[in-house]
């Protein structure tokens, strides 16, 4: 019984496809017309129907339950259809809310379009599912994923591995209800991937990162909304990403920027934030792993990622900072177990240390109201009491930056680790040597946006000062301890230079250039 | 890889659509197969694929081989594996040869019946490391089963589905059959989740469980190498391969039908079905023995060690592996995390391959800060994922619905024997 189910739900779906089949069999083809099985020759196809983003369908894509009723499960119907495709692919989920029950998985699609009719359209609905992810594309190249929601997913909402091609648009992964632990891991997420262009989308619940990019090359992230997710949008271990005209609200964290140690692609860079807004980034952070210690109210976080540029951005009302740049030794400082524990990662050139990180022109307004998370707290307590450079409380910085990396490197004390880095990362600039010029953190030109007498409020910060001729506080073993400098953000020494301004992320999918030297060439966030 | 340019549906909508319209549908395939035995190999008469284009509904005295090389077929039997045809766990038509691994994969305390099928006139090359070279053509059966008691493999078990390894001109491919009804499989490109399965463990305890047969589209999540993608243009894709008959886990004896009981890679190369296994048989790898019987208390270090080490390589390392005897640029699927698990790494080079004192990237739970934290295997991230069944955590992602409870005592104590490192408690 079941499984003639299974064959009437593969015609069900192929039979558009296979009209050819059909021809040669005089009988009626049993499908309702809708399907188009109507052997006329296929030169001009009319349109069957348009996503709400204006994506045309037409007559002869490939149609998953196209009869299928709101509530019904279409996990066969899904599975099927997606399995061995051919190339060039255009598969249409049905209109409504379906349930699905176990993961979808897609390997080495070529070509493929996978859509619903909109993105608040068709949902689907995984809260009952047996798998992990909602969908997992394996290999394959030139994929589209747009028009429907994922929602509830056991782990991760739209995953693509090892992808040359990903275009996610009009998408949404949702986890409903508060932000809690149990909620699913990554939303749109694509990893060790080229080429991936990620737009138009909303994310919005996750435990982790709403919108992750890891380990990957090549990357147009923009016109975003992240919303109620540990992190909004991260980039993590990826090289030549640009991250535009997204809206990052009520994350824990908005805007990340990530380095972490031991991945198989050990680290990222050339990493533009721009024309992005990150505001009210204050949801409790429900996170595990290293996202589970991004303080809640961070507006944008750049952890051990060298050549990042951050410009153009409104940055307002996030608890703790707007911008935080930090080496990996806020998360461990255990100095001494560092080649045991990231030897190998950093032989192939991650660093805890970060170089090059440039913020121009951002406004930032109305941070720091409230600043908390363990992995700040008594950096936190030392700015709040009289510990600070100032010697009186003080309104948490909105820029950040804990200046301990470039301190122990200028003073020669990490040059040990150069005997760790290989030949590769070496050629590529890798090293622990004194910070010259075009290694500084530099933060200049932003824009002050507090009413005039909250506007001593927003301050530059930096927990250690960068020149060990300037380190006058030490304890007992001569270490350096927190020195806690702050001053206003604009019109101050702090962070007072200027670096070369970082190459546009250029993205080529399906033989087109996205991002500010293609398709965006015109707009204004890639002008200024 | 594309596994073939004729997909599964159209396949069977084919065979469909052929019996609706009255159609006299294939059997016009010649059958070349069956024909005397010409020489001494295992595999001698076992027929051989023609290059023609198959069809499931050909008669054939042995093997289908064109219908394997060609077609999606709906029914397990169409592939004329088994002498009886509802019986896919012994008695393999001609030239199939039954084998078993030293340690298995775990797939919810099924037994598994293993037979590969190689082409008459081919032979299989060996492999010091990685999976034995199989030609083009070879088929490899698996099918699962769970016994009502573990401790009693020869006892009564409900055969549940049988996956089909095809290796085809452009590549291997994988089928699953889900036996529907006592007599027959029937293609399950979709899967099948079976309800409440009970079993009794070794330990005496009642389990019960869901067991999902996989989707088709699943088998590529461990089955497949990727390409360490290295730049916009680089259009390389996964290559699909089999895991488990490598020269290591072959490396015992086996109990064969008539009675022999010879050591497998040996019995091969001496039936003419395996080529260069090295003349020093001392220099072939060896996996340990591990199984539910394994009594891991009385277990010396080193042996702990090697069971640990190979258990993790069978259920773990067929994703988490990068590099060593892979081809140049590519990894397994999740060689991107970071953790690699495979045999032949060498711990003491890099323990945090091994996850020790590894912070977890794509996920984590609190209470577990490290993957693996050596004298600490209650707050080690790796173990609760083994442990685990919330599909939220668990690893292996596929293929178990509930704990192996012997393979994570096993993976417990290997944990709280390894090197103190950094993140260990202090003592």
């Amino acid at each position: 019984m079941r499984q003639a189910r299974t064959f009437k739900k593969l015609l069900l779906v192929t039979a558009i496809s296979s009209g050819f089949l059909l021809a040669g069999c005089d009988g009626d083809d049993g499908e309702d017309g809708k399907a188009g099985a109507d052997g006329q020759s296929a030169d001009v196809v009319a349109q069957l129907a348009m996503t709400t983003s204006g994506f045309s369908i037409p007559e002869d894509a490939i149609l998953v339950a196209p009869d299928a009723a709101d509530g019904d499960d279409i996990t066969e119907a899904l599975s099927v259809a997606l399995f061995d495709l051919p190339e060039d692919a255009l598969v249409v989920l049905p209109k409504g809310r379906f349930v699905v029950t176990e993961s979808i998985v897609i390997n080495s699609a070529s070509g493929l379009t996978l859509t619903g009719y909109g993105i608040n359209e068709t949902a689907l609905d995984f809260s009952t599912s047996n798998g992990d992810d909602a969908f997992r594309f394996q290999g394959g190249n030139g994929i589209t994923v747009r028009d429907f929601g994922v929602y509830e997913a056991p782990k991760n909402g739209i995953k693509a591995t090892n992808v040359n091609g990903i275009h996610m648009t009009y998408t949404a992964t949702v986890w409903e209800g508060e932000l809690e632990s149990a909620n699913g891991a990554y939303g749109l997420y694509p990893l060790k991937s080229q080429n991936v262009l990620l737009e138009n989308n909303y994310a919005f619940g996750s435990a982790d990162a709403g919108i992750y990019v890891g380990q990957s090359e090549n990357i147009v992230v923009r016109n975003n909304t992240a919303k109620q997710n540990v992190a909004g949008i991260e980039i993590e271990n990826s090289t030549m990403a640009d991250v535009y005209n997204n809206i990052a609200l009520a994350n824990s964290g908005g805007i990340l920027v990530f380095d972490l140690p031991g991945l198989d692609k050990a680290y990222g860079g050339n990493v533009r934030v721009f024309n992005n807004q990150a505001y009210n980034n204050n949801a409790d952070n429900v996170g595990a792993g290293v996202v589970g210690t991004v303080p809640p109210g961070t507006g944008v976080l750049v952890l051990a990622t060298s050549d990042v540029e951050m410009y153009n951005n409104q940055i307002t009302d996030n608890d703790t900072t707007a911008v935080a740049i930090t080496s990996y030794l806020l998360v461990d400082d255990d100095l001494a177990s560092y080649p045991a524990n990231y030897g190998a990662t950093m032989g192939n050139g991650w660093s805890p240390t970060l170089k090059n990180v440039y913020l121009h022109n951002n406004t930032i307004a109305r941070n720091g109201d409230n600043p908390r998370g363990a992995l700040l707290q008594p950096v936190i307590d030392g700015y709040s009491s009289n510990m600070n450079s100032k010697g009186a409380p003080q309104t948490f910085p909105a820029i950040l930056y804990d200046g301990i990396g470039e301190l122990l490197s200028n003073a020669g004390e990490l040059a040990g680790f150069n005997a760790l880095v290989g030949a590769e990362a070496q050629a590529d600039g890798v090293n622990y040597d004194p910070y010259g010029a075009g290694d500084q953190i530099c933060a200049n030109s932003n824009i002050n946006g507090n009413p005039a007498p909250d506007y001593d409020e927003v301050n530059t910060g930096l927990v250690y000062p960068d020149d060990p001729a300037d380190v006058t506080m030490v304890d007992g073993d001569g270490n350096p301890l927190p020195h806690l400098l702050i001053d206003q953000m604009v019109n101050n020494t702090y962070l007072n230079c200027v670096q070369p301004r970082l190459a546009p992320a250029v993205v080529n999918f399906r033989n087109n250039i996205y991002g500010c030297t293609g398709d965006d060439l015109a707009e204004a966030a890639c002008a200024l | 890889m594309k596994h073939s340019n004729k997909t599964i549906a159209a396949g069977v909508v084919t065979s469909f659509l052929m019996a609706a319209c009255g159609g006299g549908g294939g059997g016009d395939s010649s059958d070349d197969s069956g024909s005397n035995p010409t020489g001494s190999a295992l595999n001698a008469g076992a027929g051989a694929p023609t290059g023609a284009e198959g069809s499931c509904s050909a008669t054939t005295n042995g093997v289908n081989w064109d219908a394997l090389m060609t077609e999606v077929c709906p029914k397990l039997s169409d592939y004329n594996l088994f002498t009886d045809a509802s019986d896919p766990t012994a008695g393999p038509t001609r030239g199939g040869v039954p084998y078993d691994l030293s340690t298995a994969l775990f797939s919810d305390y099924t037994s598994k019946y293993r037979f590969v099928f190689v082409p008459e006139g081919k032979t299989v090359g060996y492999n010091p490391s990685e999976a034995l070279d199989f030609p083009v053509g070879t088929v490899i059966t698996k099918t699962f089963a769970l016994p009502e008691n573990t401790a009693m493999p020869d006892g009564a078990e409900l055969v549940i589905e049988t996956r089909l390894l095809i290796h085809r001109v452009d590549g291997w491919m994988a089928l699953p059959y889900y036996w529907s009804s006592e007599s027959e499989a029937t293609l399950a490109i979709a899967g099948k989740r079976l309800t409440d399965l009970t079993t009794i463990n070794n330990q005496g305890q009642t389990l019960t469980f869901d067991y999902a047969v996989p989707k088709a589209a699943d088998c590529n999540s461990c089955h497949s190498i990727v390409p360490d993608l290295a730049g916009p243009d680089d259009q390389r894709e996964q290559i699909f391969l089999p895991i488990g008959p490598k020269a290591r886990y072959l490396n015992k004896d086996f109990s064969y039908p008539d009675g022999t009981v010879y050591n497998q890679l040996q019995y091969w190369s001496e039936g003419e079905l395996l080529t260069g296994l090295p003349a020093d048989f001392n220099s072939v790898e060896q996996a340990p023995v591990f199984n539910d019987e394994t009594h891991i208390p009385s277990l010396s270090d080193a042996e702990l060690n090697d069971k640990a080490r190979a258990y993790l390589d069978i259920n773990c390392a067929h994703c988490h592996r990068a590099d060593l005897t892979l081809p140049a640029d590519y990894a397994g699927p999740a060689g991107s995390s970071g953790v690699q698990l495979e045999y032949n790494r060498v711990y003491a080079d890099s323990p945090g391959k091994f996850g020790v004192c590894k912070d977890p990237v794509a996920g984590g739970k609190e209470g577990y800060p490290y993957d693996v934290i050596p004298g600490n295997a209650d707050e080690s991230y790796l173990l609760f994922r083994i442990e685990t069944t919330d599909s939220r955590h668990k690893m292996p992602e596929l293929g178990r619905s509930t704990t192996h409870q012997e393979g994570a005592q096993l993976i417990r104590s290997w944990i709280d024997q390894l090197p103190s490192a950094s993140c260990s408690p202090m003592p």
